[in-house]
């Protein structure tokens, strides 16, 4: 039991440090440099589903939000701000006409023969984003971190540097753009 | 070691009943679903994404598909046909223009779930629903009715027509 207890106490703790570990960077002029996520938080296709979205214009994706299980429940009790550990992510796919549905509509129902209706999520796209709540650690952007991978790569900071700019936007949710879809 | 196991099998054992446990009659939301009997299966809004999707036309609508722990193994590992106990969820919301994004972004360009509409739920049991692929369907109105006959009796024959053991749903990574 000890043994046992001790390993899941020991995997948790290195799982954590590795997703909040975030090296600083460097800056000669003095002012405090924003620090970012660079790690991928282990396990977050396993993460609940907070909400959709889908984005035309160049992004042109279909998305799903998720949450740990800190931002879960902070998203369903509705409570700002949201709590240290929270960290919830975006994932992105191609916005795809599927052609298999829309056939098999036109079949079905011929007078939507032409009017292609269904939209599914193609190939992963736009990178995976992610926002990671520490308030001391991340405070001189609003108590969040933010990452954005792609193909497992972590983007370059000219790109990390557009998130907090635009999430202050919506200051009045802590941040965050996505609403919970009950 | 013993003692773990056997817990671990005894609080799966639980719940297991406790998900598979239809609670008897009452309110609006025990209803089960007229031909195939399934009620709304308890936790499913916890359930991990398989995708997303959107209809445009009458349905004008997002989905999330969600998958119990049978279904989302089946999805990873790409195994047909579904074993039985797998469940897949098809949550619906309208599609709305989400006016607080787009002054942000400078251009209406993001759609986002607007109130749900449905929840839809495949159940796979060869048995039980032998005569319909192994599948059962399910349809919930927004405040937990269910589907009329009328409507559940569109289900098989649309879903007969996907390639993939009458699913549509593909996994998205």
């Amino acid at each position: 039991m000890t043994r046992i207890a001790f390993m899941l106490v020991a995997v948790v703790t290195v799982a954590g440090v590795v997703a909040f570990m975030a090296p600083a960077h460097g800056r000669a002029d003095g002012e405090a440099a924003p620090i970012f996520v660079t790690t991928i938080p282990p396990g977050y296709r396993d993460w609940r589903l907070i909400s959709v979205a889908s984005e035309e214009g160049s992004l042109d994706d279909i998305r799903a939000v998720l949450g740990n299980d800190a931002g879960i429940k902070a998203h369903r009790e509705g409570k700002l701000p949201f709590p240290e550990g929270t960290i919830i992510v975006r994932i992105a796919w191609s916005f795809d006409s599927s052609r298999e549905n829309n056939d098999i509509f036109c079949k079905l129902n011929p007078a939507s023969c032409g009017h292609p209706q269904s939209y599914v999520a193609g190939p992963p796209k736009n990178g995976v984003q992610f926002m990671v709540k520490d308030s001391k650690k991340y405070a001189s952007t609003g108590g969040w971190g933010f990452a954005q991978f792609d193909d497992g790569k972590p983007a370059d900071e000219g790109v990390l540097k557009t998130c907090y700019p635009c999430h202050q936007a919506i200051k009045a949710r802590d941040f965050v753009f996505t609403r919970y879809a009950p | 070691m013993t003692r773990i196991a056997f817990l671990l099998v005894a609080v799966a054992a639980v719940t297991g009943v406790v998900a598979s446990m239809a609670p008897a009659s009452g309110h609006a939301d025990d209803e089960a679903v007229p031909i195939f009997g399934i009620k709304i299966p308890p936790g499913y809004r916890d359930w991990r994404l398989i995708s997303v999707a959107h209809e445009e036309g009458n349905l004008h609508s997002f989905a999330a598909v969600l998958g119990n722990d049978v279904a989302i193994k089946a999805y990873r590992e790409g195994k047909l046909p579904y074993p039985d106990g797998t469940i897949i969820a098809a949550l619906h919301y309208s599609h709305v223009p989400s006016e607080e994004n787009d002054k942000v972004f400078g251009n209406p360009q993001s759609f986002v779930p607007g109130p749900p509409t449905n929840v839809q739920f495949m159940v796979k049991d060869s048995k039980k629903y032998a005569s319909t692929g192994g599948w059962g369907f399910a349809h919930f109105n927004k405040d937990g009715k269910p589907g009329d006959e009328a409507l559940l009796k569109t289900c098989s024959p649309c879903h007969a027509k996907a390639s993939r053991d009458f699913v549509f749903t593909r996994y998205a990574p």
